[in-house]
């Protein structure tokens, strides 16, 4: 794993300019700093002594202009340097995320990402100026120690004493600390994916007026992250307090030797005032305690950026498609796993160019699986996915992309407004080419219904299930790819509309090598193949006609066998079995259940 | 937590807060007066060490006064002890109240069917109320100290000279004034910052939330490449803050050094006409370098990080919690008492609903009967208004126009719980929340036994999900595996066979079901005596079903499936299209 300091170095590296400008202003504001006490020093020596003062004051006048003009130039400099910092950091955790694509999008949660990017980095990203400027505090203080040894031992030493039982505090104050930050977030992410799941529980909720439960059940972790939080009070009570009994022992110790050397005549009284001075800026580095929860906050934040950073992507391939290419899709060997479970086993598969391919089978056969593999939308563990025999991973991502589209069950609502959703995946089409493919899936008339038409920004739009899947498949039609798959996308829609947009994407991929999985019998009778997948193998492959032969292929559909094929159901089934022919097929489907009691259930089926 | 009912966030909530929590704030209020007690005296006791001590060549006396400093500091410290858990006494209980408050308004509101709750903006606001509770426990711990601590400063001076405190009051003062201005130039660009970070969120959220859709259509670089312009605009946002925050630095810079230049220039004056000793300069030194100047700086940037922040984030969750109630069914009728039907027997009479004034109505003038124990299929082009006719039957909406009553009672009348009891719909997005097998199963009947659970599942056909995940105490959520559509909808079905609901509305519930699957559970619940509303998915649906509502504006018809296939040309055509695709 990528570690957290690493992480936020090599962000470093792409802010360098404001990172030397950030140290250098820390530096020489340090400086000035330490360097004042002594000319003030100076200067109530000379006022004191009736001596003239103007110089020794214009000395300390012109320290503290330096301490100003760095202390501006620094907060400038840490603004640019913080936030270059978080910057690359989300920039390379949105790469990352975007490249590891969907099966990345099964570690890391949708919002959990986000909150990764917008959180997580901003905390990584603070621990440079948190450093910076810790750093330069400590540098301060060092100095203001060796300032009161250099004005007398005696002080110096009195001062010294102090400061390992200080360290030791604040050393172990850290070490508690980032545990229980950790536990904290982790509880407060809880009840935000608590509230995300109950809103999407919305509709059930109110029909069963179990809202104040509900609100219940979301906030059962706050008192959880109440005791966390009020156990991060009691360890800033403790740290705080034993510090703050340390820090004025040390003062008093440091004053009493102060006080004996001006009565001895060793230091002036002017210099005792610079002994307090120096007192208290080699004191400030305690101030950096609230530096320590700061960098404890980037640890975790940092922590969290590398776990995305560090998951694998696939890497792109180098490979042009062929110019002769038509779009044959070939599956050779192709497994996959899901955890323990094998979703697909040694699958070969091959789509000929141009034709209309059905993926049928119970859910959890690993239909869904399938669909994903054939754009490369998953990697098999084993196996070769390949179009017109140049394997996916050898393509390269725009060649990928012109060969394979797609058009989904429940299709993200991306692309700002709706004509942007449509020529998501080609925005330079035009809008004639738009309106075109809206009208071929049937969604140009509830499109004009919509406030501003084609340009109705999608938040402002209602749209039921049905009419996203058609804006995808207008989405899908604007893409026009060689190969198309269509992941259960007209499944929302109504028999009658199924049927319209279903010969009008017929006639517009007629060329096209259509792979489309599906429940409906409709779909596969109107494929030109039907690939038949059980428990993670192809069972059959052959045409609708050939398969309905099989008592079990009519099985999968037995409850959608309706009047018009019942008939030939009959004949097979002799007489008698009029009555009753629903009832047939649910004990063929119970007896399926029986080998095969849901024994893959299909996560990826509802990506 | 407190109270699981929506309130709003505003000015009330935080003086209700602050009356229920006085005495919390009360002690804040005093401990942080006597932790100052030191920054009062510093400079005082270190003047008198001096001058009758050290100087005067009476150590004895001046170790006395350092001493009485030490102890004094000693105090501070004991004081720090007891205040910090106090403030975390006020802290926590505000966010608890902050997190409910958003909880619960984002859950009713999203229950109501408002539709702005919906994605994870909502849920963003959680973290919000982090950012609060941060903000305001850092301006506790410091502005509160150094507030304090900066005015003591200026009494202790006084009190030891006051030529002194009048001279270097005024560059102080004048600091302050001259920064309020520049706070609200600081606060409008950290606006500007934080609206750039939510755009940024939401467009990460977005594209995170459709990544397979960004990669199966070859957006991966168009839509990095937009991230990666917000992530820049958000930076040049944050480079704008720090800008102004470096130019108020300046600022606050004259403020808190030029004092120390004027009592050092007129310091010889004083010395002369006798009204300032060598200690008393000294201890004025020292309040001055040690007191005055970093409070006044460490102030001045910490109400301008923090308290703008703060200021930015209130705003925005007070707007997330709108203060008129939700238009809720029922709640105008209280001055009637609710009534409880005698029976579930559905009627409606030329019923009509719109979605909002001048809406084209969904529903318009629809007429039917629902007798208790009766099975209804309804089927319907896309956005006919199936659903909502569902939403109608579950008390969830009231008709604009016409009469839907529930055993003769309208259903505006009836007892609320007495219709959560009764009618129990189940829509297409199963819900299932986080929590065991049984929390999810025994929903709508809290006091159901295992057994009737295991029953229920049997009959729904959803046992052997329940046995494959690990029983009735096995987790699901987000402490359980993934479960797929299909698999959702097997325990909201059995959720809703296990309630005692007399009426169930299923709404495409068994979509993502397999068609064996589908009519296991459709049958379940018709064999079960209880009045049965399926919204088909499948065709095949309505052919189980005696009677078939086919639902189209003017062209709705009810009727057998016989007699629909004969009058209605659209469920002819629904049905056609299905058989000749089916037998082609």
């Amino acid at each position: 794993m990528t570690s957290p300091q690493r992480l936020v170095w090599d962000a470093t590296a792409r802010t360098r300019g404001w990172f030397v400008l950030a140290s250098a202003t820390a530096v020489l504001g340090s400086a000035g700093t330490l360097a004042f006490p002594w000319a003030m020093a100076r200067a109530l020596d000379a006022v004191v002594a009736r001596r003239p003062a103007a110089g020794p004051v214009l000395v300390c006048a012109s320290l503290l202009a330096l301490v100003v003009a760095t202390g501006a130039l620094q907060t400038l400099a840490n603004g640019g340097y913080g936030s270059g910092t978080v910057a690359t950091l989300r920039g390379s955790l949105a790469r990352r995320a975007l490249d590891a694509g969907v099966p990345g999008t099964a570690d890391f949660p949708a919002g959990d990402l986000a909150g990764r990017l917008s959180a997580g980095c901003a905390q990584a990203g603070a621990a440079g100026v948190t450093l910076v400027t810790a750093s330069a505090a400590v540098l301060t203080s060092l100095g203001g120690v060796v300032a009161l040894w250099l004005l007398d031992w005696r002080i110096g030493l009195c001062f010294s004493l102090g400061v390992p039982p200080l360290v030791l505090i604040a050393r172990m104050f850290m070490n508690r600390g980032s545990g229980l930050f950790l536990q904290y977030q982790e509880t407060q992410g809880r009840i935000s994916a608590l509230l995300l799941e109950a809103l999407g529980g919305a509709r059930t909720i109110g029909a069963s007026g179990t809202a104040a439960a509900e609100t219940r059940r979301v906030l059962e972790p706050l008192p959880e992250l109440s005791r966390t939080g009020h156990r991060v009070w009691a360890l800033q009570r403790d740290a705080g307090w034993q510090v703050g009994l340390l820090i004025p022992a040390v003062e008093v110790l440091v004053l009493c030797a102060g006080g004996l050397a001006l009565l001895n005549g060793d230091i002036s009284a002017g210099q005792l005032a610079a002994v307090v001075g120096y007192t208290a800026l080699a004191m400030a580095a305690l101030d950096q305690l609230d530096a320590l929860f700061a960098l404890g906050m980037s640890a975790a934040g940092a922590r969290r950026v590398a776990e995305v950073v560090d998951q694998s992507a696939p890497a792109p391939g180098t490979r042009p498609r062929p110019v002769a290419a038509q779009g044959t899709v070939t599956l050779s060997g192709v497994t996959v796993r899901s955890g323990s479970r094998l979703v697909l086993d040694a699958v070969d598969l091959t789509v000929p160019a141009g034709t209309a391919l059905a993926v049928v089978g119970r859910s959890g056969a690993g239909k869904s699986t399938l669909a994903a593999l054939i754009g490369r939308l998953r990697e098999p563990e084993t196996g070769t996915v390949a179009i017109d025999g140049v394997p996916l991973r050898e393509l390269t991502p725009q060649a990928l992309r012109g060969a394979v589209g797609y058009a989904f069950e429940r299709p993200a609502l991306l692309g700002t407004t709706v004509a942007g959703m449509i020529a998501f995946a080609r925005p330079d089409a035009s809008h004639e080419d738009v309106v075109a493919a809206a009208l071929a899936a049937r969604a140009d008339d509830f499109i004009t219904r919509l406030p501003r038409g084609y340009d109705t920004p999608l938040p402002d739009a209602p749209l039921s299930g049905g009419e996203v899947q058609r804006l995808g498949l207008a989405r899908a039609l604007v893409h026009d790819p060689a190969v198309i798959v269509l992941d259960d996308a007209l499944s929302s829609l109504d028999t009658a509309t199924e049927a319209r947009v279903d010969s009008a994407l017929a006639a517009a991929w007629s060329d096209r090598t259509r792979v489309l999985i599906a429940h409906r019998v409709s779909t596969a009778a109107r494929a030109d193949l039907v690939a038949w997948l059980e428990d993670g193998r192809i069972r059959a492959v052959g045409s609708h006609a050939e398969l309905w032969q099989l008592d079990d292929y009519r099985a999968l559909f037995a409850v959608d066998t309706g009047p018009g094929t019942a008939p030939d159901r009959d004949t097979r089934s002799g007489p008698g079995a009029e009555a009753d022919p629903d009832a047939r097929g649910t004990a063929e489907a119970e007896a399926d259940h029986g080998t095969h009691p849901h024994a893959n259930p299909h996560a990826q089926e509802s990506v | 937590m407190s109270d699981a009912a929506p309130r709003p966030i505003d000015r009330r909530m935080f003086a209700g807060f602050l009356r229920q929590h006085r005495g919390a704030a009360v002690a804040v209020t005093g401990w942080s007066l006597l932790e100052a007690v030191p920054a009062l005296a510093s400079g005082l006791l270190v003047a008198a060490a001096l001058d009758r001590g050290f100087l005067a060549g009476r150590p004895a006396e001046g170790f006395f006064w350092i001493g009485l400093l030490g102890a004094a500091m000693v105090f501070r410290a004991l004081m720090t002890r007891t205040l910090t858990p106090w403030l975390g006494r006020l802290v926590e209980p505000l966010r608890d109240d902050l997190v409910t408050a958003v909880a619960a308004g984002a859950v009713h509101r999203a229950a109501a069917g408002a539709r702005d709750t919906a994605g994870s903006g909502v849920a963003r606001l959680t973290v919000q109320v982090e950012t609060v509770r941060a903000l305001v426990s850092a301006l506790l711990r410091s502005a509160r100290q150094l507030g304090v601590s900066l005015v003591m400063a200026f009494v202790g001076l006084a009190a030891l000279s006051a030529p002194v405190a009048a001279l270097t009051l005024p560059p102080v003062l004048l600091t302050l004034l001259l920064c309020v201005p520049r706070l609200r130039v600081l606060a409008r660009r950290q606006r500007r910052q934080l609206r750039s970070e939510e755009a940024l969120t939401a467009a990460a959220g977005e594209a995170f939330d459709g990544i397979r859709d960004v990669v199966a259509c070859g957006a991966r670089d168009r839509v990095a490449g937009d991230l990666s312009a917000r992530i820049t605009e958000h930076r040049d946002a944050c480079r704008a803050v720090a800008r102004t925050a470096s130019a108020n630095t300046l600022l606050v810079a004259l403020g808190s050094h030029l004092p120390l230049l004027v009592l050092l220039l007129t310091a010889p004056r004083l010395l002369d006409r006798g009204a300032l000793s060598v200690g008393e300069l000294l201890g004025a030194t020292s309040y001055l370098v040690s007191g005055v100047a970093p409070a006044l700086r460490s102030l001045v940037a910490v109400l301008g990080s923090w308290g703008v922040q703060l200021a930015t984030v209130l705003r925005r969750l007070s707007r997330s919690t709108p203060t008129t109630e939700h238009r809720t069914p029922g709640s105008s009728g209280q001055d009637l008492p609710a009534r409880t039907p005698r029976s579930p027997d559905l009627s409606l009479v030329d019923v009509g609903y719109a979605y909002g004034l001048g809406a084209v109505p969904v529903i318009d003038g629809l007429s039917l009967d629902i007798p208790a124990g009766s099975h209804l299929t309804v089927v319907g082009p896309s956005g006919a208004g199936k659903s909502t006719l569902t939403t109608l039957l579950a008390g969830m909406a009231r008709p604009d126009s016409g009469r839907l009553t529930l055993g003769g009672v309208p259903a505006a009348d009836v007892d609320r719980a007495w219709l959560h009891r009764a009618v129990t719909l189940i829509p297409q997005e199963a819900y299932v929340f986080t929590g065991t097998v049984r929390d999810n199963l025994r929903y709508l009947h809290p006091e159901a036994r295992d057994a009737d659970l295991l029953a229920s599942a049997t009959a729904v056909g959803a046992r052997a999900l329940v046995d494959r995940l690990g029983g009735l105490d096995a987790s699901v959520g987000l402490d359980g595996p993934p479960l797929s559509s299909g698999e959702r909808q097997l325990v909201a079905l059995t959720r809703a066979y296990a309630s005692q609901a007399s009426i169930v509305l299923l709404d495409e519930a068994c979509c993502h079901l397999d068609p064996s699957a589908e009519e296991r559970a459709e049958r379940a619940f018709a064999e079960r005596g209880t009045t049965l509303v399926v919204v088909a998915h499948r065709i095949s649906s309505a052919l189980r079903a005696p009677r078939v509502l086919v639902l189209d504006g003017d062209r709705t018809a009810v009727g057998t499936h016989g007699q629909l296939l004969r009058e209605s040309p659209l469920y002819a055509d629904l049905v056609g299209h299905w058989v000749s695709a089916g037998t082609s």
